[in-house]
């Protein structure tokens, strides 16, 4: 069964069948917010939330465009949302040091290790409209097409999107590695 | 084609979404010019580099909680589903058997008024007909349990409002959702919520956790209305076992005048 299916059937009643669209995306689902706000545990918050939102709006799917599309709408909203919760809370001087905090236990001291942080800070610094599409189609593995119809943009946005955020990675990455091979 | 256009087609070089043709312009275009060969081997290393983060998994704690908050769902639809069902078969069998003209609606009203009234005289002399509801009730208590343990840890404040008001509801708690209620009064973020939950924790005044509970949570309260909320429910229970947090209570240098007053107050009544 496709996951377009299974969500007709989780709008038309049939909420149990959410558990098969839960297991086949969850963790893709978990990884997306994970490059978004480098916390884990806000990442799993956001998932039940996604989850939790897709039961609430279940009667609004149209099944006109995919599942993963839909579902990255809202995780997408999700995602702003909370950004804008946490703004709320937080005193003034305090959100201008604020950048999303890469995972720190991945900062350990092989070079492996040391080279996962460097992307995860760089991918961190990045402004998140960016680092938005840069996720999607890096590891989301979503397609131009399907990103512009995510973000209700033009494709050719998305393409020079993608173009902007890898040179803007780049300039970051080589300022935070000191090296000047890139 | 000239560099601009060459330029625009990387990043569907970069996903490999690209045709051959578009493939093999890009390439002859590469051969002649450094500054675009340079630039895609440039992005591409960075895309490449990218690839070093691994996928991670989430805790098994985001599945239970994912089903748990699923389960809660579908009793609430459950709930909600045999409503209008009982109504939409009641109203087309009433439909069916309705008679027409006015004279015999009237006596089948009649009819079944005076059957309503014997069936009510023969049931009261036997017994009631509590047994077999027990069960039923019981299940309902459970699921309304559920339900209002999954509302009381979501992160929305309104549906944590829900949450308390519906464990007001329950006749006989089970300890579980007592606990929860008591964590909420203890530790929830908003005033508002812990406000309702002391509203909630009166109606079980009676048990000796939720006793014990009261006054335990009274040194953990820094909103003023939530602290003479709970100070006036002790009083009101004459709960003894709080006097020593009123007394330190009142020692606070930084406690609001007011409550201080009404902690006074509250335990001059008590001793």
């Amino acid at each position: 069964m496709t996951d377009n299916q299974l969500m007709q059937e989780v709008r038309d009643g049939k909420v149990e069948k959410l558990a098969v669209l839960f297991e086949r995306h969850h963790i893709r689902l978990y990884n997306f917010l994970l490059r978004l706000t480098g916390n884990r545990n806000i990442s799993e918050d956001l998932v039940q939330e996604v989850f939790c939102r897709i039961l609430k709006y279940r009667t609004t799917y149209r099944g006109t465009s995919t599942f993963s599309v839909w579902m990255y709408q809202i995780a997408r909203n999700t995602h702003i949302d909370y950004l804008r919760k946490k703004k709320e809370e937080l005193p003034l001087d305090e959100q201008w040091q604020e950048a999303p905090s890469p995972a720190p236990s991945l900062a350990e001291q092989t070079e492996l290790k040391e080279d996962i942080a460097l992307v995860q800070e760089a991918l961190s610094r990045l402004p998140l409209k960016k680092r938005e599409v840069l996720v999607l189609s890096r590891y989301q593995g979503l397609k131009y097409r399907e990103i512009a119809e995510l973000l209700g943009c033009h494709i050719g946005t998305v393409k020079a999107h993608v173009h902007r955020a890898v040179k803007d990675l780049r300039k970051i990455y080589t300022e935070l590695s000191g090296e000047a091979v890139l | 084609m000239t560099c601009h256009r060459i330029r625009e087609k990387f990043p569907d070089f970069l996903i490999g979404d690209i045709d051959e043709t578009t493939k093999m312009q890009i390439q002859g275009h590469l051969a002649d010019c450094s500054t675009c060969r340079e630039e895609l081997e440039s992005l591409s290393t960075i895309w490449t580099r990218l690839g070093v983060l691994p996928e991670e998994r989430p805790s098994e704690a985001l599945r239970s909680r994912f089903y748990t908050m699923l389960d809660a769902y579908k009793q609430v639809l459950e709930q909600e589903k045999p409503g209008p069902r009982l109504q939409t078969i009641l109203s087309n069998g009433l439909e069916r058997f309705w008679p027409r003209q006015p004279a015999f609606q009237f006596s089948l009203a009649m009819l079944l008024l005076v059957m309503g009234l014997t069936g009510g005289f023969l049931l009261r002399s036997t017994q009631p007909a509590t047994a077999e509801l027990t069960p039923l009730r019981q299940e309902m208590e459970s699921m309304r349990t559920t339900l209002a343990m999954s509302l009381l840890d979501n992160q929305s404040a309104s549906e944590r409002l829900r949450g308390v008001s519906l464990s007001s509801q329950m006749k006989q708690p089970d300890s579980r959702l007592l606990e929860t209620l008591i964590y909420t009064l203890e530790n929830d973020s908003n005033p508002n919520v812990r406000l309702a939950a002391v509203d909630a924790l009166y109606l079980f005044r009676d048990l000796p956790e939720v006793r014990q509970g009261l006054s335990r949570s009274l040194a953990k309260q820094t909103s003023p209305l939530v602290q003479v909320a709970l100070i006036d429910l002790i009083v009101s229970i004459k709960e003894q076992r709080a006097i020593d947090a009123l007394r330190s209570l009142i020692q606070d240098e930084k406690l609001d005048p007011l409550v201080k007053e009404r902690a006074e107050q509250g335990l001059e009544r008590l001793l």
